[in-house]
């Protein structure tokens, strides 16, 4: 039982590092119509800058601040350069042209920090367990991050929903002159929600360093990861994000718990293995397959 | 209209979008060799009930009989084939090919050979000389060999209505083949469309009413989805009910 | 048009020429170079067919790519134990493992196409992006056949009457089969199921008004060109006597996709060209510098967004409608 509780637990923070990416991402996509591969980059980047800053500085604050700078820095300059001038392309022009902006990020971040950046400890502020439950004891790190995801949550709930921004993401306008009509400047407007996207992605950059590898390529498993969690939630929604994240991470998280016990006890231990370590890792992608044939358009498809 | 039995009957169609209702009871037909001209102000659903003749819309509810067989379930690729030709109003062309590429793709529709992989298509006279003819026929054979982009608006609608021709069914559905075009090049398309008269069971929507009492047989109002008078040019003419609701509009 | 014939006519006349050239410079790599550069060239140009002609954008592709070297691989292992499989002997003959991977990757392509096609646009990169990402995690997951470090393959098949060990043959053999299929190639992207394919990518609502169903269309072609790259791994696992589950990674799709519009999307001769610059800046640049993607990503990203036509456009000029 408690096995449960702390796999759905651990679920949970991965949900909530999912849903930093994915609703970016998706923003990024809804409004901008823009199929943005390099999202996992501005991830690396993140986990890049904290790590060093840990490293130089010792504190987990500055790194923080290091992480988001960095990626929001980065993320306005891509959109500067490269990005705007995707929003008119079809889909096929935006993922090979952010797929070459991911091998460049890769190669770019190595340059500058080498390729194997130091561990990142936990800061002391955070370190150490909880009793949540008698007789459970849950690490606080991951309690913050569950935190910050919800923080995260609520301010974006806020953004959409108050603010006359959050209004276009409603109205799901991507037509200049609905936008016009607002009083917005709309290449302000995408710069914006583009860079508000990379800083989420550092954001969680900054999470996933104490806990995932924090090594070139990062960007591209989460990316994947993410792309999962926004065709399966629905592709252009926010709440789409919520679902989805929240989906993706407890079946990961269960999969990963359950299926090795699962399989060993269906299948002779030559098999088990190896078919519950493939399990594993596809046990995400086989959601997603199951959700797309069922629901095309995902759980919580954007109105349109 | 010598056949007593309609080509293509629309009988009670439905099409509701939330609480709009597109299409609201529409009982309509055209007969094998008539002009049925459908006009109506702006929003009336004309395109939407194009959209269900030709199956990319599917309709709540009544149905669509072509020589009194229903056809309302068919898919979209197969409306061509049981003898519905439709032309859009914002013409749908293929950019990268030429003139006579877009209208062989029609001809090649109809014959067994669309799924060859071996030969060469544009080599291929049972393909091209129907085409050249189709172009001959609204005018266009001197741009046969150009690019679709390279093509006046005038000239896109021509081609537009090239294709449809090609697609030798004996129900032509028209929609606004005149969009956009000047007054010059209306009078030439209307000319065509002349020629084309008897030929086939043509649903036309149009706006022009000079167009309209030129070359049609019957016409239908349509407003709010609804049609609300059907009969010959004159007796439209001189509705009072069509007069207010839309001629009396103009 | 005869300027891109003579173009064509250039990359093939100096294809054929490499071992000639190598024998006279004394360069024991270039042959090897140049035939990983026509194997890719192989991979690249059946997902051209979709990717350029018919507009899929199918990032698993690279699952045939593994499905092809894992055949070969998977077959000569149990050949090596001494054992069968499923019943079978097997067999080291390319005559038999090359068309039986082939079929494999078609019928896996029929599959895959027949599920990914009824999504499209980012739903469709994504599924099939899925499904490269399982078969990856399978071929990971087979331990008893290597796992993440991939499996060694001890010989190359057997072609009767030719020296395969010789890599001058075998490149020879692999420039061939690149000719027949970009042929192959060539004729479908010209024949009716061709220009309705094309049909698709241009205006897909007139393609489906004229009477063109999308599912017959889409997913032969999906067919046929994974059958296309399942060849390419087959030879990629003779030519490396190796293979490894990042065969079917969705990165090797990327990759795919990168020397297709590097060359040239939609004109089947471009992607020989782009894989031969991809592979050989790869050449190159690693051996100056391993930070190379620094220069690659920027080249990719110009190319896409100012010049769709690739360096296969810019040889050949003027329009390309074919």
């Amino acid at each position: 039982m408690y096995m449960f509780i702390e796999q759905a637990m651990n679920g949970l923070q991965y949900s909530a590092l999912l849903f930093l990416l994915s609703a970016g991402l998706t923003l990024i996509f809804g409004i901008m119509n823009v199929v943005n591969l390099a999202h996992g980059s501005f991830y690396m980047v993140g986990a890049f800058c904290a790590a060093s800053a840990v490293a130089i500085t010792g504190s987990f604050s500055v790194a923080i601040l290091a992480a988001l700078v960095g990626a929001a820095v980065y993320g306005l300059i891509v959109e500067k350069l490269i990005i705007s001038r995707l929003y008119h392309r079809d889909h096929l022009d935006q993922v090979l042209a952010t797929l070459g902006v991911i091998f460049f990020t890769n190669a770019l971040v190595t340059l500058v920090f080498g390729r194997s950046p130091p561990f990142v400890d936990i800061p002391p502020l955070l370190s150490g367990s909880v009793q949540i439950l008698p007789g459970l004891n849950y690490p606080i790190m991951r309690l913050a991050f569950i935190g910050a995801g919800v923080l995260v949550a609520i301010g974006l709930w806020l953004l959409i929903s108050r603010t006359r921004v959050g209004m276009l993401v409603r109205a799901g306008a991507d037509d200049a002159e609905t936008v016009d009509a607002l009083g917005i400047n709309i290449s302000r407007l995408f710069t914006m929600v583009f860079t508000l996207g990379a800083l989420l992605g550092g954001f969680a950059g900054v999470m996933g360093a104490p806990l995932l590898a924090v090594e070139i390529g990062m960007g591209e498993k989460i990316l994947i990861t993410t792309l999962v969690v926004i065709v399966v939630g629905g592709v252009g929604s926010v709440r789409g994000a919520l679902v989805g994240s929240l989906l993706v991470g407890l079946v990961d998280s269960f999969g990963r718990a359950y299926i090795p016990i699962g399989m060993s006890q269906l299948l002779p231990p030559e098999y088990s293995d190896s078919v519950s370590s493939s399990l594993v890792s596809a046990s995400i992608y086989i959601l997603m397959a199951i959700v797309l044939l069922v629901k095309p358009r995902g759980l919580v498809p954007a109105q349109r | 209209m010598t056949d007593k039995k309609p080509k293509l009957e629309i009988r009670n169609l439905r099409k509701s979008f939330g609480a709009l209702a597109a299409t609201d009871d529409v009982n309509l037909t055209v007969y094998a060799d008539e002009i049925h001209a459908l006009i109506g102000p702006n929003g009336a659903g004309k395109t939407t009930l194009i959209s269900q003749i030709s199956g990319e819309i599917m309709p709540d509810s009544g149905q669509i009989l072509l020589d009194g067989k229903d056809i309302t379930r068919v898919p979209p690729h197969q409306r061509a084939a049981v003898g519905l030709a439709r032309s859009f109003q914002i013409s749908q062309l293929y950019h990268d090919f030429t003139v006579e590429d877009n209208v062989a793709m029609a001809v090649q529709a109809g014959t067994s050979k669309r799924f060859s992989l071996w030969r060469n298509a544009r080599k291929d006279e049972s393909l091209r000389k129907p085409a050249r003819e189709a172009l001959a026929k609204v005018g266009l054979e001197h741009r046969a060999n150009d690019l679709v982009s390279s093509l006046a608006h005038g000239e896109k609608r021509q081609l537009e209505l090239a294709i449809a021709l090609s697609l030798n069914a004996p129900v032509l559905l028209l929609d606004e083949p005149m969009a956009g075009l000047g007054a010059e090049e209306s009078m030439l398309m209307k000319d065509i469309l002349q020629g084309l008269k008897g030929q086939y069971a043509m649903l036309l929507v149009e706006h022009d009413m000079d167009i309209v009492f030129a070359l049609a047989d019957r016409v239908t109002v349509l407003v709010y989805g609804h049609p609300i008078f059907t009969g010959t040019p004159d007796e439209v003419r001189d509705h009072p009910d069509v007069r207010d609701a839309y001629l009396g509009n103009e | 048009m005869t300027r891109k014939y003579i173009v064509v006519g250039i990359i093939f006349a100096l294809l054929i020429l490499v071992p000639p050239i190598a024998n006279v410079t004394d360069d024991t790599f270039l042959v090897s170079m140049v035939t990983r550069f026509v194997i890719y060239a192989l991979a690249a140009v059946s997902l051209d067919l979709i990717l350029g002609y018919g507009a899929l954008v199918s990032f698993g592709h690279a699952a045939f790519f593994g499905i092809g070297g894992y055949v070969v691989a998977i077959v000569g292992f149990h050949m090596d134990m001494g054992d069968t499989l499923f019943g079978w002997a097997g067999s080291n003959s390319a005559l038999v493992i090359w068309p039986l991977a082939m079929i494999m990757s078609a019928v896996v392509g029929a599959v895959m196409g027949a599920l990914s096609l009824r999504t499209s646009g980012i739903q469709f990169i994504m599924i099939t992006l899925a499904f490269a990402q399982m078969l990856y995690f399978v071929l990971v997951g087979l331990v008893q056949y290597g796992g993440d470090d991939g499996l060694s393959i001890t010989n190359r098949n057997l072609i009767p009457g030719l020296d395969v060990d010789d890599n001058t043959t075998f490149y020879y053999v692999c420039l061939v089969l690149l000719t027949v299929w970009v042929l192959v190639c060539r004729r479908i992207v010209n024949s009716p199921f061709g220009m309705v394919l094309r049909g698709f990518k241009q205006n897909e609502r007139r393609n489906v008004n004229l009477g063109y169903a999308p599912m017959p269309y889409k997913l032969s072609a999906f067919v046929i060109s994974a059958a296309g790259t399942g060849l390419a791994g087959v030879l990629w696992a003779n030519y490396a006597l190796y293979a490894s589950p990042d065969m079917a990674s969705w990165l090797k799709s990327g990759e795919l996709m990168a020397m297709i519009i590097l060359g040239g999307m939609g004109t089947i001769f471009g992607p020989i060209i782009g894989a031969a610059v991809f592979l050989g800046l790869e050449q190159i640049l690693t051996a100056w510098t391993e930070h190379w993607m620094l220069f690659l990503g920027p080249v990719l990203i110009l190319v896409v967004l100012f010049s769709r036509r690739g360096i296969f456009g810019w040889l050949v000029g003027g329009r390309n409608n074919d």
